[in-house]
């Protein structure tokens, strides 16, 4: 077993563990988006970090992808960490506007704005497609091509894939297109209705289409001072 | 491609020694500096074959710290070939009418026993520059 | 072995290669030979010398002359007047900048009499490509004393307490790592060389491998002894051919030897290196990403802990060093590391090796030991800036450094205090720049490389270089809003926090230090829409001014977009709409009558 510190609390877990695992266990909540039960943990999207060390020595790490250490101290939720996650939140956000699961999170976490030009990737390159393609269904039919801004996800040489058996493993995990965010304006703008806690969709739609009914985390302690 | 033979310790202190004048030479560190003038009257007076006499002597006596130049007319046109020998901290000895065997004598004697072939020296010490 | 009275060192680094050198090599032994000197004369082909402004090089010893910018058709002159009469030729001789009389002796030159040469000290007198050479000047030496006469633990222990840190940027004590490596059980245990060098403007390693191959490979051999590896792995870059033929002459003649492979020196040691070539990514430098693309997969830095000393190549304890601390490594074992004590500062011992480049009178590569000041080696070694331009700012570190303005010219150079003032050693490279630098233009060339060699995992290094980018290239075509230097610092910031590897933690460095230090000129772009040092072509205009122009048509001629106006004789004038800011009337010009005018002058008129 290994024991070290999780924000002042004294923690023991398995070895082997990562701190994200440590977090769950204890009922800490830490925000993820690459990050996948069945899946190997990538630490692309960043939006796990947590903040290790002490004095002058401290960096925010992947909380997926660091293992537990013996002494290690751990914080989750400290201002460094906040404005990492927001940012990443924002950045995402600027390349797939249209995806639910993003403007939830924009909406939960208070990222009321995006300051960069919207690109509309569609992909925000987070690799779950290509590592459930890879690991669960055993086809290893897309990977990632190129690197920094030219990055993107296919097939070997762009060309039709023999080994895809277009079982939609891939459609199925990938946060930007499982769901659309059905908000006015999604494509191009930042909804954020829910943060007003009026039901905004409810004018559209019949049922509540946001994240106010996941077990009522309201998340006023993350707001930004106006 | 022939076996190489395998180094032991031994051996670079062995090849250290063998290549010791590349040492000397490409630091430009030496022993004794001779300079064999080779101007237009040095080489109209056979300054070139002095020069190979000297330079197979050093072959031959395997010495590898004598550093060997060249140099223009020395002034004194009519004893050419001219050589001088120069020792580290000492005066340079200017040698004139040489020959071949010339040459070979204040290799053995001068350069390599230290002592100067007076008969055959011309003058010791630099010329004065006002 | 051959005495020769004279040996022509003809520097063959891939700097003066470029330049010709190996004609110049043809030419000299063609010219020995016709003369009858090929007994007395040895023509060597040698690694770089270092001062590549002046290249094609030629030292003629023993007399210590330098001979510089040669051509073909002064070869028969040297070989007449210097190696027969005797006569050294003042005319090819070193001139320095501002002064009229040549200095002949390398010794003497201000640009290499104030180095320290250690990992360097074969460069310019050994053939790369001869061991018995490298052998002569104590080679081999080191790794003889460390397999015969010392034990692991002694080695370990004689590097830690030299203080080497690593030379390849980060400067961990290398000893440390060695250390940690050691105590591993598990076997094998592996060595790797990082000889990637992807920093723009940097080319120390590649002038190490192409100058000295063999002192790598002592180190390692000691570095295997010290950790209880069997294998290594010399990673260089495939953009550097040369490197990658002179290191595998030297693996092979060393092989030959009995001083790689099995029973090395016959003391029972077994251990051998092999090469393996990058692909052409600069993320490929970090030591995760290069054991992924060692093992064959693509490079992508990877969590650490667990380090490459616990868990490295195919999962087995690695030592990873750059090729200068591996070059380091024989003369701390041979002179011991109280030595190397002796030199640097408090915290950052021995030498390090720099490249000059930029806007510099002597381009080259300098090797000084820690501690000198910027001041000393800009204007001492460099002889200052070229036209006598004033001194802007110096970027240390490559696009994880910084740039540092003329304020700080008195700082000595060490790790802490690099870091303390925003840049960072690096692996040495220094970009010297003049007034005519636009130091937004730099943040701009940094960002672009940065966008581009991410390996593109991290969001926040991903989206962070290419956003960062996006929006300086916007405040270099005028279109910057107040708004955007706080978001850049904002960003740059959460970039260095959330990236994973190096490149990322490092990437917001490049856009910190210029607005640290050059504020004003950001802000020049933004509020007056103008580029104090006339660099950023939007933000510019050209102008003929019409009481100096004569009418002589030559910027009209020399225009590549028929954007000038005007006949023989009558002022001529420039077609805003159809300029393209080349530049190129101002240069044909013979009367100054072209003005680069800043955008604001005409929003006045």
């Amino acid at each position: 077993m290994i024991t070290f510190r999780m924000n002042g609390l004294e923690v023991k877990v398995e070895e082997g563990s990562t701190l994200l695992d440590a977090a769950r266990f204890y009922g800490l909540e830490i925000p993820t988006l690459c990050y996948n039960e069945g899946l190997t943990p990538y630490g692309g999207c960043r939006l796990c970090v947590v903040e290790i060390g002490e004095g002058l020595r401290t960096k925010l790490v992947s909380s997926c992808t660091y293992p537990a250490e013996e002494g290690l101290v751990v914080r989750t939720d400290t201002t460094r960490v906040w404005a990492a996650r927001r940012m990443m939140i924002e950045l995402m956000l600027a390349m797939a506007p249209g995806s639910k699961v993003l403007q939830d999170m924009a909406s939960r976490f208070n990222v009321t704005r995006v300051r960069f030009p919207l690109r509309n990737d569609e992909c925000i390159l987070c690799g779950l497609c290509t590592r459930i393609c890879a690991e669960q269904m055993d086809a290893q039919a897309i990977g990632f091509q190129e690197r920094g801004h030219k990055r993107k996800i296919s097939t070997p040489f762009d060309m039709r894939s023999e080994t895809c058996r277009l079982c939609g493993a891939c459609m199925y995990i990938c946060p930007a297109c499982q769901l659309r965010c059905q908000g006015p304006n999604a494509e191009t703008a930042i909804c954020n209705g829910c943060l007003t806690m009026e039901p905004t969709c409810l004018e559209h739609y019949d049922d509540l289409q946001c994240w106010m009914y996941d077990a009522g985390r309201c998340g006023t302690c993350v707001r930004e001072k106006t | 491609m022939a076996a190489k033979k395998k180094l032991r310790i031994q051996d670079l202190a062995k090849i250290r020694e063998k290549t010791k004048s590349l040492m000397t030479i490409r630091e430009g560190e030496g022993r004794a500096r001779v300079t064999v003038h080779m101007g237009t009257c040095g080489i109209a007076a056979g300054a070139r074959d002095i020069m190979d006499a000297l330079l197979g002597e050093i072959d031959k006596a395997k010495v590898q710290d004598i550093i060997v130049t060249t140099s223009g007319c020395a002034g004194l046109c009519n004893a050419e070939p001219m050589a001088t020998v120069e020792f580290k901290n000492q005066p340079p000895v200017k040698y004139g009418c040489l020959t071949p065997e010339k040459m070979q004598k204040i290799f053995i004697q001068h350069i390599l026993g230290g002592q100067m072939v007076t008969d055959l020296v011309l003058a010791v010490g630099s010329e004065t520059m006002y | 072995m051959k005495h020769y009275r004279a040996h022509l060192l003809v520097c063959a680094g891939t700097g003066c290669v470029s330049c010709g050198s190996f004609k110049i090599k043809e030419a000299l032994e063609k010219e020995v030979k016709k003369r009858d000197l090929q007994d007395q004369v040895q023509v060597v082909a040698t690694g770089c010398n270092g001062f590549c402004e002046r290249g094609p090089i030629v030292l003629v010893q023993p007399d210590g002359i330098f001979y510089q910018l040669l051509k073909v058709e002064d070869v028969p002159l040297l070989v007449e007047e210097h190696l027969l009469k005797g006569r050294p030729v003042k005319k090819l001789m070193y001139v320095p900048p501002a002064e009229k009389q040549p200095v002949p002796k390398m010794k003497d030159i201000e640009f290499f009499k104030h180095q320290r040469l250690i990992v360097l000290r074969n460069r310019g007198r050994i053939d790369p490509e001869k061991i018995e050479e490298y052998i002569a000047f104590d080679g081999y030496e080191a790794m003889a004393k460390a397999l015969s006469e010392m034990t692991p633990e002694g080695i370990i222990d004689e590097i830690l307490f030299s203080g080497l840190r690593g030379r390849g940027g980060a400067g961990f004590p290398t000893g440390k790592k060695w250390a940690a490596c050691a105590k591993e059980k598990r076997a094998p245990k592996y060595l790797i060389c990082n000889g990637d060098e992807g920093d723009p403007g940097a080319f120390m390693d590649r002038s190490v491998l192409e100058a000295d191959p063999h002192a790598v490979l002592e180190g390692m051999v000691i570095g295997a002894k010290a950790i209880g590896a069997s294998k290594g792995f010399i990673y260089i870059r495939h953009e550097y051919p040369l490197a990658l033929k002179r290191v595998e002459i030297a693996i092979g003649q060393a092989r030959e030897n009995g001083l790689l492979g099995e029973d090395i020196l016959g003391t029972g040691f077994d251990f051998d290196l092999e090469i393996v070539q990058g692909a052409g990514a600069f993320v490929s430098g970090e030591e995760t990403a290069l054991i992924a693309s060692v093992e064959g997969q693509i490079a992508m830095p990877q969590q650490r802990p667990p380090y490459p000393a616990q868990k490295g190549l195919w999962g087995k304890p690695t030592v990873i060093n750059n090729v200068e601390t591996w070059a380091t490594v024989p003369n701390i074992i041979r002179r011991g590391a109280d030595w190397f004590q002796g030199l640097g500062t408090e915290t950052s011992k021995g030498t390090k090796i720099f490249s000059l480049v930029g806007k510099i009178n002597n381009t080259g590569l300098v090797e000084v030991p820690m501690g000198i000041t910027l001041r000393e080696i800009v204007y001492g070694i460099g002889g200052g800036i070229p036209d006598n331009r004033e001194f802007k700012a110096v970027q240390i570190g490559g696009p994880s450094g910084g740039c540092l303005p003329a304020k700080l010219l008195d700082l000595p150079i060490d790790y802490e205090s690099l870091t303390a003032a925003g840049a960072m050693m690096g692996s040495g490279g220094m970009i010297v720049m003049d007034d005519k630098t636009c130091m937004v233009d730099i943040a701009k060339y940094f960002l672009n490389f940065l966008q581009d060699e991410s390996c593109g995992k991290c969001v926040s290094c991903r989206e962070g270089t290419q956003r960062m980018y996006e929006i300086v290239k916007d405040i270099t075509e005028g279109k910057g809003k107040e708004s955007d230097l706080a978001l850049l610092e904002e960003l740059a910031q959460i970039t260095k926090d959330a990236s994973l590897c190096g490149l990322g933690q490092t990437a917001g460095n490049p856009i910190l230090t210029t607005l640290r230090y050059f504020r004003h000129e950001f802000e020049a772009h933004i509020l007056d829409k103008r580029c104090p040092a006339g660099v950023c072509t939007k933000l510019i205009r050209y102008v003929v001014l019409a009481e100096k122009c004569t009418g002589c048509l030559s910027c009209k001629k020399a225009c590549p977009t028929e954007a000038i106006t005007g006949t023989l004789k009558e002022v001529h004038s420039i077609i805003q709409t159809k300029c393209i800011k080349c530049g190129a009337c101002r240069e044909a010009c013979r009367f100054e009558a072209i003005d680069q005018q800043r955008e604001e002058a005409i929003q006045i008129i």
